[in-house]
């Protein structure tokens, strides 16, 4: 089983290194000369061939790659030609922000999921399983943004409880940090608590017909540790793998979220970097939350290897 | 005296896709004394299993239940019992060996933590004593050195093994009544006989009240002393080990002995009777085994035979019961 895992180690590196290739591929795709976005209003010529050499726009497509990729080999994510900015500093920036929001979504995300899930497949069929998918079903179908803009009208606008946009370093003020975080973290969390509970309550679906379900039960033991311990503890594997990718997606940035209520994270950087055709923040940004990723996926695989005796050999 | 356990008139009904009922366990009555064994026998799909799921309170929620009839256990009748009552029970005076000693423990957690666990649910013992305890019961099972066994995942045992540990989860807290329904049928001959061997001998010990369910009359003769043969939800034939070898009266239980060449040999299952069991579903108003009868007549077509008394505790739902020795002997030829 070790042999596996230093295999998935193994193979992150062709992995990462096949996303920065789509990464740049992509990239390409944009449509516009970074160079002339960047030189302005007066389109002055030679401000667009000195930003075109600077940024190797003059040679070909592979020797641009490879200027990139020599950079990150060395920790070196380029620098932002609009804010004049090291990469790297900028994640570092962002990162706090995104990451925060992130474990705050998944934090709501899990308390509401998962308990949903575990009373709606131990009540299977009666008004708690109906009421708890209907509102899984609305989680899912709800856009993010729409939740957002409606939240922002019933607790900024009419209520006045929280602050409609603003974010403010935890470090400054924990409480007004909160009371920013709180809105755009239920949004996203929101909807993967609505995932997370079709998942677990499939899965322990599946897991309360097993024969160990039925021994536990046959021992005498109170309902509370069959489900919860005999059979919670089967069914928590896939959940632990999905719930390490719908916090890579959340670490990624959420586009929507952010933009709605002004969240200085990621998602806002990639948008803006993308408007500016800011080529070495949006291949820094992605290739950073790419990374962040399949980390995260080689985790949940160690966990699931972790609770899971069978694989451990 | 009054019986350890008294199942009357049982009928277990599970819901169907379309709405209705069906009887798996059509109104079965049969008693075990304090320290017997009892022995039914039927082909696969017959009820042993929900009989035996009825009587441990373990029938599937909401799928399965009890639509008649009563189950007396130490005089008390179970279905009055709260929740809470029937969960000290179980494990605890009435503890079940099930058919699938693969996937009947909990791949999650050590085969120390699923006894400890049975053990502390109904004894008052500290962790330290109740280890202890599951070591001495892996010992009685004979699992080779059960000091460093008890800490392993199920994973790591055979299905033999594996069915010695349910054996110790079931008899850890010396139950009154122990259910083995088909504790054998998942293994190999050589373990299979280990296993009824282990079994023999730890009845011996405990004193406790057997149900033994198989489709291996080769095992109801080796352990049994009372018989139930089952036959499409009902009990057609009822009498003592000896009896019912030597004068068996329904034509199917005449049918199943024909089917083992010796008595005492184990043999794994019973084909040799022609046709099918119909499934409880289907709707028979006369004998369900007439399908298959060599003796059906008119009559057991039109009505379905009662279960009578012969005499001597053994009784015979045929209408032809009790049968005339020429008949028996061309059947068995
Ligand atoms: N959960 C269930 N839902 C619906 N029907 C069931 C359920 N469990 C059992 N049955 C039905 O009840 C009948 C009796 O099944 P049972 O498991 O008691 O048979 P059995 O005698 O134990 O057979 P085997 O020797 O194969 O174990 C079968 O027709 C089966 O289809
Ligand atoms: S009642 Fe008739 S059909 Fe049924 S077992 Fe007896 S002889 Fe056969
Ligand atoms: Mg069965």
């Amino acid at each position: 089983m070790l042999h596996y895992l230093l295999k998935r180690l193994a193979a992150i590196v062709p992995t990462i290194f096949f996303v920065t290739i789509i990464i740049f591929g992509l990239q390409q795709l944009l449509p516009g000369d970074p160079a002339v976005i960047l030189a302005g209003e007066d389109q002055d010529p030679n401000v667009i061939a000195y930003l075109q050499k600077k940024m190797h726009l003059d040679e070909p497509l592979p020797v641009r790659y490879g200027y990139w990729i020599a950079g990150v080999v060395h920790g070196d994510l380029g620098e932002s030609l609009r804010i004049q900015q090291p990469v790297l500093g900028l994640i570092e920036e962002k990162l706090p922000v995104t990451l925060e929001l992130a474990v705050i979504a998944m934090l709501i995300a899990l308390v509401i999921g998962i308990p949903a899930g575990i009373v709606s497949a131990v009540g299977k069929d009666t008004v708690w399983d109906y009421a708890a998918n209907v509102i899984a079903l609305w989680g899912l179908s709800t856009p993010n943004f729409w939740l957002g803009i409606l939240m922002i009208l019933l607790f900024s606008v009419s209520l006045g409880w929280l602050p409609a946009s603003g974010y403010v370093s935890p470090f400054e003020d924990l409480q007004a940090n909160l009371a920013a975080m709180i809105m755009p973290a239920f949004v996203l969390g929101n909807a993967i608590a609505a995932v997370l509970m079709r998942h677990t309550r499939s899965a322990m679906l599946q897991v309360l017909n097993a024969d160990y379900v039925r021994t536990a039960r046959a021992k005498g033991l109170d309902e509370r540790s069959v489900v919860l311990k005999h059979a919670l503890r089967n069914a928590l594997t896939p959940i632990i793998t999905l719930g390490a990718l719908e916090f890579g997606t959340l670490l990624s940035g959420a586009v929507l979220t952010e933009q709605v209520f002004s969240i200085p994270g990621f998602g806002k950087l990639i948008v803006d970097a993308v408007f500016n055709r800011d080529y070495a923040v949006v291949q820094g940004v992605v290739l950073f939350t790419s990374s962040v990723y399949i980390v995260l996926n080689l985790l949940a695989d160690l966990a699931y290897f972790l609770v899971n005796p069978r694989l451990r050999g | 005296m009054t019986a350890l356990l008294e199942v009357s008139g049982l009928r277990t009904s599970f819901k169907l896709e379309s709405g209705g009922e069906f009887a798996a366990v059509d109104g079965i009555s049969f008693s075990v004394e304090a320290g017997r064994t009892l022995g039914i026998v039927g082909e696969s799909g017959c009820g042993k299993s929900v009989t035996s799921l009825s009587i441990m309170g373990l029938l599937p929620k909401g799928q399965g239940r009890i639509a008649a009839g009563s189950i007396r256990f130490e005089g008390r009748d179970l279905a009055t019992l709260t929740p809470a009552e029937m969960r000290a029970l179980r494990g605890n005076r009435m503890a079940m060996i099930f058919q699938e000693p693969m996937t009947s423990l909990n791949p999650a957690f050590t085969i120390g933590d699923q006894l400890i666990e049975g053990i502390r649910c109904h004894r008052d013992l500290s962790h330290a004593d109740a280890r202890a305890h599951a070591i001495e019961m892996l010992r009685r099972v004979r699992i080779p050195s059960p000091e460093r066994r008890i800490d392993e995942y199920p994973h790591k045992l055979s299905g033999g093994m594996r069915q010695r540990v349910m054996i110790a989860m079931a008899l850890s807290c010396e139950p009154r009544l122990l259910i083995a329904d088909e504790p054998t049928t998942a293994l190999d001959v050589t373990i299979q006989a280990q296993v009824l061997d282990l079994m023999r001998t730890l009845r011996e010990e405990t004193g406790t009240a057997i149900i033994l369910i198989t489709h291996d009359l080769g095992v109801i003769a080796e352990l049994a002393d009372e018989v139930v043969v089952m036959y499409s939800g009902l009990i057609v034939e009822r009498a003592n080990v000896e009896r019912l070898f030597a004068l068996p009266q329904h034509p199917y239980t005449i049918g199943l002995l024909g089917s083992i060449p010796q008595l005492h040999l184990v043999q794994d299952r019973l084909n040799a009777i022609e046709g099918q069991v119909p499934t409880p579903m289907t709707e028979i108003q006369g004998c369900r085994f007439a399908p298959r009868c060599p003796f059906a007549a008119d009559r057991c077509l039109q009505a379905a035979p009662p279960l009578v008394d012969l005499g001597d505790g053994h009784s015979a739902a045929c209408w032809r019961a009790p049968l005339e020795a020429d008949a028996e002997i061309e059947l068995v030829a």
